[in-house]
């Protein structure tokens, strides 16, 4: 009776495929996990803005402090975008007589159009929005700067960057890492707008110092930060 | 608060610049208010859509926005106003007017979009608690089918027109009319006590003295004052003050319902309710149909409307005698009638002074007379009662029959009609609607083109009290100022534009036109100041001062006489749309009528023993028949209704309403049934009424439904009420305090694992049952705070509605002379939560705080938790029910949504947060100004809105708070605390003050039997 | 008279000598020819296509109405508040208890040396299995967002949390996950030796080759059966347990709970009886008309259906009895709550159901007292068609009575199916059927060499 049976040499291909197959495995794995971390879809996001405002000019060069634009930065949940008048304070262009200001800096430069346009028409400079939580998480500036967490922490160097990209994750276990070990991102309120700062003792030691000083808990339960 | 004062010279310099907008309206009041850009821009040009994705930049709009594939931009002020600061609140002091009064109001403004009215705290008419209305009004202002353009009506279809193509036409008309003295002028509208309108209204009957003033209200608001007129010999109305009232009876009256001095009385009957606080207030309730008043009454008799005026003779006659000196036995008749009688004599004689006797607008002026006697002879008038002047008719005054014989008789070239809805509203045998076509010229001023805007032969879309300038006068004689939160959406006008510019005032603002009647109130020497105060605080000055005038020497009123012994049919206000125009607003629609938990329908009421003789059921579709006209309209069976009376609510059957409330011409069936045509005149009591079954069923949506449940169920309910509602009476309460506690007896209570401690804050709430009179103002106040959807009246069938707090309400005791318990209920926040332990994803877990979280982006909808909630206050998301905001035509109606709580997606489970945004910015406030909370400082939605002040929230924790003090406090319970789940809500035991002649034996031993 | 034409009557036990479990003169070739002829044969009777032909539609139903479900939403179904739960986890549970009878079987007869598993093991087997994938799709598919539902595993993830492992929903995925592998491999693995078979029998070089591929190489050799019945007998010791713990967890999402008729501790061992009671209710609907088709009543002899009938007689009376104590315990506890459940069960809008289950569940099996009903295969047949139905009332009874009535009365509730709800099960029915057919079609549905195993010597020479 001729049954019908693998040729024996299949048995020698088996540890091979099952090899292959394992390796198959960890290497899809791998790539969901990866591929699907905010890490590589978030970090780096940099949108073209409406026109060329360089922060590394401004915050880096010039030393602007953070407050003097993203004024209610300390007092409420968003850090306003700057109105176009306080852009209009040093930029403005010709009034309705058409005389311009000698203090107007780059009064005609064609970079500052949308500037000036927004100031003569009352319509707004549309600023694409780079650091962008989900809607149904309540993020309050003024908790955390109150408390001395520094505008580094979450937004990176942006006294560097021309234009600014986003450099932290922004993930909750990003967020949770933070509220469950503060220390580090802890400074004297004062100088959380200084983004070259570098503590003078380990973060940690002065952290643990400002944490006891303030009485600093942060929460994890949901509602800290779902409404 | 408010912003509305100077404005800096920095934003003149730059809006002058600006010669588009310096045309339009809007561009000053903008100028004086400094609104933010976007809303100004709204209705110019401007998508919504875009609009909406920029505001949606900056606060959360919906759950599910927000992944890095959309990107988002930011809408930044050109010029950022004084003191604002974006996406941080402001709060206006404004109002908005009902049935004739001014009802004062703050609105809270986020980022320039009115989201949300509150009470306002400082003003005495409001005391910081609103009704149920004003809650909702907000939402007609983003209502997507208001009229958004002038129509012209002459033409088929109707055109648009702009207002200058508007002024053209107008004009030689109204040159023609000015001529002949306002001869061909006719103002249809409703009473109104914006002084404002009145001096236009003056200025109109020196200017055109040929011209006529109709004023119809479909819901009258006039016999008190013809009743007082009887009794004084002059038109006054009638004032109640019921803090130095201990006896109140009433009869027909809810002055809890759509009264104007509702909120104010509903706070002054509750502080005189609490056993702790002194004396307790006694009420007597004698009605037709159950009301708020009757719900809470201690003593409750029934009886048809017809009836009561020979009642109130009957007790006249024994209070006399009593004042002649013969003593009022204990009546031991078998008639619950007779035995109330002489209880309600007795104790209106023993509490001369400090009793008031009421009665409602449904009974004649000539019973309002006779309570007035009567509250004379008792010496309240001036204690309890007291009177208020009110305004002389205007000499061009005129009724509607008139104006409709004119009409027909082709003899009004212009008709101006302002608010209301005539056409509506107008009773049998007034063909309104056929004789405005016979007028030459007819303008209709509205918020919808609805069935009046239909008749007319121009539409002019009219502003919401939000969106411009007014005034009037509060009930307690306040002057109370209305002042715009956004500018006029679709450039509507409001009636005093008008008005003035049928004088000629073409530009005039209402801004202008208030601010000038201001200037003959307020003081001049220091008005700019005294202007400011009134923006600032909403109101002005002192109240009218009130007079107790003396009864007429020749004041004698006839014997009522017998009523016809057939079926009475009871015309009310609806407890949602009030008289239809709110017929369009999904949250009133959908809340549950007080007593009959009714919703998105009216039907006959009528008591048991009446359905059984008429062989009806609840839901049989029945043919009502009185004085000629007939409708068929469903049955509603509600115990405690008057035998032989059928109570039936105005305001349903809408055409015109809109797509929520019915809209014939897009194919939407009208919600309910229209009565207003059974009426001949004003009358809300009709005689030889029949109802007759048609076989037919209908299906009717309850929030709670009864009388659907089994002997089995009832039976069980009879026995589970006073556990769950605790109450007893005072005597109970003066033997034991804490007769509460001991309603139910359980085992110790042990917890299977750690029990969650919260020594930090441990938030909870307290609703005292004694004080809550069931007037839904929490649900309508949560529903806007916390974004809760409109789910329809299918679903509402199904039992799938969303509300997050529900006021449940249980009858007691005898079929035919119920009592009825109300409690609202709200999530426990369990600090051993059921729901907790068994969600398989952890997306409701405990807060340190006590709070019971709720994780909506974390939920996947196994329903869980809902099963295990023995409080049944979890709301699952059976349908995408937030889709309709997503739909195109409907942005507008985004626009409402609380930025600060998320809109919750299809599949997920919702319910109460005790509302933790509020919670979270209070804490952020006080920690960024490194302080602790206050007590009061968290206020929820509903206990903000409760005019009763039953709900108190606060810190457990500190023991300095009020709702710590009310947990420890002797009628603290806590509703299945058997269960070992330890709500973070107590309920405070209801105290009734029954008069020992009419107690119930449960009444005088209830301690005794629970421990039974 | 029985319908049953054998050579005796296997069912009468004779003092000293075994009764065949083979009957018809069967030797080993014939055996095989008779289940293998069934794949065999090119053209199988008119009733498979029939009954395919219905199944599989019913499954395209199925299908469909969960689409339609999936992309509108929960309220597609009856369900409401109060009854958050309804046909989804009553069909859930029901299909889950009929998954038991296939392991029961297999395993824990097995480790008691009961040989008269041999000739149903197999078919049994499979019908756990498929069971299992219906019981599978209703709680996935009943979650309001099923796109997150694998929030359930406890994968890592960028928000840092873990489910909650308190929950028996939880323990139910495990436990059903679990349950499933297990089987699925038990019922596997024991094919090998007669895929093989098939395999050696096969004619053409397709079949030769898939078959080939599912038998992995088997040769018979004697090491091979030795290595075969070492494992057989390592699983079928590791699958007992499972046999009682996934309703075990099954029960805990009701007992666990507080709703009045759920929280109560008998929950498992009743759940358990059920399910055994229930799965064998099943094996007897498939069976019995199953030997007609394809000619097996030599190998399922009646013998077979009577033991399966004594085992229904059995779990029927726990089953009963369970009920009884249900209602001594709701008194016992004292709680108002609970009393009134099971009071509203029995009198509530909700009776019918209650006495239908009563009906099926305890009174019905009593009949197998009588010979007559345990010898006649068309009698039980209609007796297990009682079972099926009335265990599926149990579990209507316990989710919605249970949860239309709890606490508060204002938020008392009444729940009434859509048409969705009753496609879906009906469709479910239909993926069940689909699936066994095809394994009738296509696999070997009696265990021919375990059969062999204990078809007494005495048939040869």
């Amino acid at each position: 009776m001729n049954r019908f049976c693998f040729p024996g040499w299949i048995d020698r291909l088996l540890p091979w495929s099952a090899a292959i197959a394992t390796a198959l495995a960890v290497y899809v794995t791998g790539v969901v996990i990866v591929g699907a971390a905010p890490s590589t879809l978030d970090v780096g996001y940099k949108p073209e803005q409406p026109l060329p405002f360089s922060h590394a000019l401004h915050a880096g060069k010039l030393k602007m402090d953070c407050r003097f634009c993203h004024n209610t930065v300390d007092r409420a949940a968003f850090a306003a975008v700057p109105t176009t008048a306080t852009c209009g304070k040093c930029h403005s262009g010709a009034d309705m007589s058409g005389v311009t200001a000698t203090t107007s800096v780059h009064a005609n430069s064609p970079k500052l159009l949308a500037v000036r346009e927004s100031l003569a028409t009352g319509n707004f400079i549309g600023w694409k929005k780079v650091h962008d939580l989900p809607d149904y998480a309540y993020f309050n500036h003024s908790a955390h700067v109150a408390r001395g967490v520094s505008c580094v922490s979450c937004h990176g160097r942006i006294d560097q960057m021309d234009e600014v990209k986003q450099v932290k994750e922004l993930s909750m276990a990003w967020c949770l890492e933070c509220h469950r070990h503060p220390e580090p991102h802890l400074r004297p309120k004062e100088l959380v707008t200084q983004l070259d700062w570098v503590a003078p003792e380990s973060p940690e030691v002065l952290g643990a110092k400002l944490r006891e000083a303030l009485k600093i808990q942060p929460a994890e339960n949901c509602s800290t930060c779902h409404r | 608060m408010s912003s509305v004062t100077s404005t800096s010279a920095a934003a003149r310099a730059y809006w002058r610049s600006l010669d588009q907008l310096q045309q339009t309206p809007e561009f000053t009041e903008f100028l004086h208010r400094e609104f933010p850009v976007a809303a100004s821009e709204f209705p110019q040009g401007f998508s919504r859509r875009r609009w909406l994705q920029l505001m949606g930049a900056s606060f959360a709009l919906t759950g599910a926005a927000g992944c890095r594939w959309q990107s988002d931009t930011l809408a930044s002020l050109p010029v950022r106003p004084a003191n604002r600061v974006p996406g941080v609140p402001q709060t206006f002091a404004t109002s908005w007017e009902l049935g004739g009064y001014a009802r004062p109001i703050v609105v809270t403004s986020y980022d320039g979009r009115p989201i949300k009215v509150e009470g306002n705290r400082e003003h005495p008419d409001s005391l910081g608690a609103t009704d149920a209305l004003s809650q909702a009004m907000i939402l007609h202002l983003y209502d997507p089918d208001r009229s958004t353009a002038i129509l012209q009506q002459t033409e088929q279809p109707a055109v648009e027109r702009s207002w200058d193509e508007f002024a053209a036409e107008l004009e030689p008309v109204l040159a023609a009319v000015k001529a002949s003295g306002g001869a061909g002028l006719r103002v249809l509208t409703e009473t109104s006590s914006s002084p404002t309108r009145s001096r236009l209204q003056t200025r109109i009957a020196s200017e055109f003295p040929q011209a006529k003033w109709v004023e119809h209200n479909a819901i009258p608001v006039r016999n008190a004052i013809a009743g007082a007129e009887l009794a004084f010999g002059r038109a006054l109305r009638p004032h109640l003050d019921l803090t130095a009232a201990d006896i109140i009876v009433t009869f027909d009256d809810d002055f809890f319902g759509h009264h104007p001095a509702g909120v104010r009385l509903a706070r002054e009957w509750a502080d005189g309710r609490v056993p702790e606080a002194g004396p307790m207030k006694r009420l007597y309730a004698v009605e037709s149909q159950f009301s708020l008043v009757g719900g809470v009454a201690d003593h409750r008799l029934p009886m048809k409307s017809s009836d009561i005026p020979r009642f109130l003779d009957a007790l006249e006659e024994l209070v006399d005698k009593g004042l002649a000196g013969a003593p009022i036995e204990e009546s031991h008749d078998d008639s619950y009638g007779l035995k109330f009688l002489a209880t309600v004599a007795a104790d209106l004689l023993a509490h001369r002074g400090k009793s008031v006797v009421s009665v409602g607008e449904t009974q004649a002026p000539a019973v309002h007379a006779r309570a007035y006697r009567l509250n004379s002879k008792l010496g309240n008038i001036g204690a309890t009662l007291s009177f208020l002047p009110v305004p002389d008719p205007s000499p061009i005054a005129a009724e509607l029959s008139t104006l409709v014989e004119e009409l027909q008789a082709g003899k009004v070239e212009l008709l101006l009609v302002l608010g209301g809805n005539p056409v509506y509203t107008a009773p049998a045998g007034i063909e309104l609607a056929a004789a405005i076509r016979q007028a030459k010229w007819s303008v209709r001023l509205s918020n919808y083109v609805d069935e009046t805007s239909l008749a007319c032969q121009w539409h002019l879309p009219a502003a919401h009290p939000l969106e411009c300038w007014g005034d009037g006068i509060s009930e307690s004689g306040r002057l109370t100022l209305q002042q715009p939160l956004i500018a006029p959406l679709f450039g509507g006008k409001s009636d005093i534009e008008l008005l003035a510019w049928v004088l000629g005032d073409v530009d005039a603002t209402s801004q202008s036109l208030v601010r000038q009647t201001a200037t003959t109130l307020l003081p001049a020497d220091r008005f700019d100041k005294e202007w400011r105060k009134l923006i600032h605080d909403g109101f002005w000055g002192k109240p009218a001062a009130t007079l107790s005038p003396t009864l007429r020497a020749d004041l004698n009123l006839p014997a009522a006489t017998p009523a016809p012994t057939d079926l009475e049919l009871v015309l009310t206000p609806s407890p949602s749309t009030y008289d239809g125009r709110f017929a369009n607003n999904g949250w009133l629609q959908e809340t549950p009528q007080p007593l009959s938990k009714l919703t998105w329908d009216n039907a006959a009421l009528i008591a048991p023993a009446t359905a059984d003789e008429l062989g009806l059921k609840t839901g049989s579709l029945a043919a009502l028949h009185v004085a000629g006209q007939t409708v068929e309209l469903p049955v509603y069976v509600l115990p405690g209704q008057a035998p032989g009376s059928i109570g039936v609510a105005l305001g349903y059957g809408r055409t015109a309403a809109g797509h929520v409330g019915g809209l014939l011409s897009d194919g939407i069936a009208a919600v309910g049934v229209n009565v207003y045509g059974l009426r001949t005149g004003a009358e809300t009591v009709l005689t030889k009424a029949t109802l007759k079954g048609t076989g037919r069923q209908y299906p009717l949506s309850t929030t709670q439904d009864h009388h659907a449940i089994d002997t089995v169920g009832m039976t069980e309910i009879a026995g589970r009420i006073g556990e769950l509602v605790r109450e007893g009476s005072l005597g109970e309460y003066e033997a034991h305090p804490d007769f509460a506690q001991h309603k139910v007896h359980h085992p110790p209570l042990e917890s299977l694992w750690k029990e969650p401690s919260s020594d930090g804050r441990a938030w909870g709430m307290s609703i005292d049952l004694s004080r809550c009179i069931g007037c839904n103002s929490c649900m309508v106040a949560c529903q806007s705070e916390n974004n809760v959807p409109v789910v329809g009246k299918e679903q509402i069938a199904r039992g799938r509605e969303m509300h997050w707090i529900r006021i449940d309400r249980y009858f007691k005791g005898d079929v035919n002379q119920p009592e009825i318990v109300t409690q609202p209920v709200a999530c426990h926040h369990c600090e051993n939560a059921p729901c907790e332990q068994v969600c398989p994803v952890a997306a409701t877990v405990h807060s340190p705080e006590g709070l019971n979280d709720m994780a909506y982006n974390r939920c996947v909808g196994t329903r869980y938790c809902a099963n295990n909630c023995p409080y049944k206050v979890r709301r699952f998301n059976f349908f995408d029910y937030n889709a309709k905001y997503e739909a195109a035509n409907t942005e507008l109606s985004r626009m409402l949504m609380n930025p600060e709580v998320t809109v919750r997606e299809r599949g997920v489970m919702e319910k109460c947060t005790y509302c933790v945004q509020r919670i979270q910015n209070v804490k952020i406030g006080a920690k960024n100004e490194q302080r602790a909370v206050r007590d009061g400082e968290v206020v929820t939605a509903c206990q903000q809105a409760c005019p009763a002040n039953a709900i108190v929230f606060g810190d457990l924790n500190d023991k300095s708070s009020r709702v710590a003090a009310l947990h420890a406090g002797p009628r603290s319970y806590a509703m299945l605390a058997e269960l070992n789940v330890q709500p973070r809500t107590k309920y405070l035991a209801r105290i009734r003050n029954p008069h020992p002649w009419l107690a119930t034996a449960a009444e005088v031993h209830g301690h005794e039997e629970a421990h039974g | 008279m029985s319908t049953i034409t054998a050579p005796y009557d296997n069912t009468i036990e004779t003092p000293g000598r075994r009764a065949p479990l083979v009957l018809g003169g069967h030797d080993y070739t014939s055996v095989t020819k008779v289940v293998c002829e069934i794949a065999e044969t090119p053209q199988p009777p008119l009733a498979w296509f029939v009954a395919f032909g219905i199944s599989s539609s019913m499954t395209l139903m199925f299908l469909g109405f969960a689409g339609y479900l999936v992309t509108t939403g929960i309220g597609v179904w009856g369900n409401n508040s109060p009854v958050f739960w309804a046909w989804d986890i009553v069909n859930f549970v029901f299909w889950v208890g009929i998954g038991h009878a296939g392991t029961l079987i297999s395993a824990i007869l097995f480790l008691f040396r009961q040989n008269w598993r041999t000739s149903i093991n197999r078919a049994a087997e499979a019908m756990t299995v498929f069971a299992v994938v219906c019981a599978g799709l209703f709680p996935t598919l009943h979650v309001g967002r099923i796109w997150v539902i694998y929030w359930l595993l406890p994968l890592p993830n960028q928000n840092a949390i873990w489910p909650n492992f308190r929950s028996p929903l939880l323990w139910d995925v495990f436990a059903v996950s679990t349950y499933a592998t297990v089987s699925t491999l038990f019922w596997y693995m024991g094919m090998i030796p007669d895929l093989a078979t098939f395999r050696d029998r096969a004619t053409n070089k397709f079949k030769q080759f898939v078959y080939g591929v599912l038998a992995l190489g088997w040769t018979g050799s004697a090491r091979q059966w030795y290595r075969f019945e070492r494992a057989y007998l390592l699983l079928a010791a590791l699958a007992t347990p499972l046999v009682l713990s996934v309703h075990t967890i099954v029960s805990f999402d009701f007992a666990t709970s507080q709703v009045p008729g759920w929280h109560t501790t008998i929950f498992p061992p009743y759940f358990v009886a059920g399910a055994v009671f229930s799965g064998f209710g099943m094996v007897l609907t498939l069976m019995v008309p199953g030997r007609e088709l394809f000619g097996l009543k030599d190998l399922i002899t009646p013998r077979h259906l009577e033991n399966v009938c004594k085992v229904l007689l059995a779990t029927g009376t726990m089953v009963g009895y369970a009920y009884a104590m249900e209602f001594f315990v709701a008194w016992y506890s004292g709680s108002r709550y609970e009393q009134f459940a099971f009071i509203n069960r029995m009198f509530g809008p909700y009776w019918w159901a209650y006495w239908t289950m009563v009906t099926c569940n305890v009174i019905s099996p009593q009949l197998f007292w009588f010979r007559k009903f345990r010898t006649s295969p068309w009698l039980m047949f209609t007796v297990s068609i009682f079972v099926n139905i009335g265990m599926w009332f149990e579990r209507f009874v316990i989710t919605v009575t249970s949860l239309h009535r709890d606490y508060l009365p204002s938020s008392w509730g009444h729940y009434a199916p859509t048409w969705v709800d009753i496609c879906m099960f009906a469709g479910s029915f239909g993926l069940f059927f689909t699936l066994y057919l095809l394994f009738c079609r296509y696999l070997p549905v009696v265990a021919m060499a375990e059969v062999k195993g204990v078809m007494p010597r005495t048939v040869e020479h």
